[in-house]
């Protein structure tokens, strides 16, 4: 029996899903495309042969500028401040509690961090001078002792870093924070259960 | 709703939908090929402004992606889509969650078995991590990071912190 087929006016593709894909998938795109959230880095190298040494030694010719953070008041969050200590100076540095630029500091707050980090910067290259200038022959060391250091906000220490790169000093060592247990104390903890 | 509402579609007055779709998959392909993946992988922080801070460039001779470690303001790590909180009170804790870190950061580093490319001839790897850090994070917890990286079983002394341009009063 022959079938009749119905004659195809026009052979057209139906282009509406294939066009709501694509627009989703504009839509799709569009919406992940994040813009970069970072421009810039800090690089650094972990020491490979001392390691983790508590206490690297430096060769004698060497001048050592120590810059000790302490965070004071810690406990409250109104209060607290960062102290910055440089080598064993009678003068102390006290940064402001919050941080240049952020949570709505007012001007005269970053004026007041802005200048003691230029304070900080000028007694360091003055050392460095003193020494004869060479920021090769200076070795900046960063140190936050443990329980007080370690509150220290990542913020004021990146700033403490940056005077010693600012001065082409690329040498710094941290010292701090030891690990929340030793391993003594690990081993003991996993074998009790 | 009346009938006579509708209008009868004329048979003519047909859109010519090609350039459209041809500019419609252009703009697919431009997306495509722009987005970058690896940057949701940050989290969003508020990071400290350094004015020595070099501009975060690709390195070249890249062989994987740099691992990225966020650290938020109240010290909770997120690695490749997991937490770690540091924040606990009880150093048992932390210690576990230091510990969690590094079998994490050892297992992505062993990551389809070209351990023996991500390597230097003395073990060094040639990965860097990335420290994503909140400017108001607790140091010790970063200070933490980068002992979990320097583990003798993990290597990792190429470090990266993450830091701003800071802002200027000339708009520079």
């Amino acid at each position: 029996m022959a079938v009749k087929l119905p004659e195809v006016e026009e052979s057209e593709l139906n282009m509406t899903p294939m066009i709501d894909i694509v627009f989703q998938l504009i839509i799709f795109f569009l919406l992940s495309l994040k813009f970069k959230t970072i421009d810039r880095r800090i690089e650094s190298m972990l020491p490979k042969d001392r390691g983790l040494a508590p206490t690297p030694s430096f060769p004698e010719d060497f001048l050592k500028v120590k810059i000790k953070v302490f965070r004071r008041d810690m406990d409250d969050t109104e209060k607290a401040y960062t102290l910055v200590k440089i080598d064993n100076d009678s003068t102390t540095f006290s940064l402001p509690m919050n941080w240049k630029g952020h949570e709505k500091e007012t001007a005269d707050r970053v004026a007041e961090y802005d200048g003691k980090i230029a304070a900080i910067r000028s007694i360091v290259a003055g050392k460095m001078k003193a020494h004869g200038g060479n920021p090769e022959e200076v070795k900046g060391e960063i140190v936050a002792p443990p329980p007080k250091g370690g509150a220290v906000p990542h913020g004021d220490v990146v700033q403490v870093l940056n005077i010693f790169l600012e001065l082409g000093m690329l040498d710094v060592v941290f010292e701090g924070a030891a690990s929340p247990l030793t391993t003594t104390e690990r081993n003991a903890r996993s074998a009790g259960g | 709703m009346a009938a006579t509402d509708v209008i009868p579609p004329s048979e003519d007055a047909k859109l010519n939908m090609t350039p459209m779709i041809d500019i419609t998959f252009l703009l697919v392909v431009f997306f495509m090929l722009t987005i970058d993946l690896s940057t949701k992988e940050y989290i969003p922080v508020e990071l400290p402004y350094a004015t020595e801070g070099v501009e975060d460039k690709e390195d070249p001779n890249t062989i994987v992606p740099r691992f990225i470690v966020n650290l938020t303001r109240e010290g909770k790590i997120i690695f490749r889509g997991q937490e770690f909180d540091l924040a606990s009170a009880d150093p048992g804790i932390q210690d576990d969650n230091i510990q969690a870190l590094k079998t994490a950061l050892r297992q992505v580093h062993n990551e389809g078995g070209g351990t023996a490319l991500l390597r230097e001839p003395d073990g060094a790897s040639k990965v860097p991590v990335m420290i994503h850090a909140d400017w108001g994070a607790k140091w010790k917890y970063v200070q933490w990071i980068m002992q979990a990286c320097a583990d003798p079983q993990i290597k990792i002394y190429k470090l990266h912190f993450a830091v701003k341009k800071p802002p200027t009063e000339d708009g520079n």
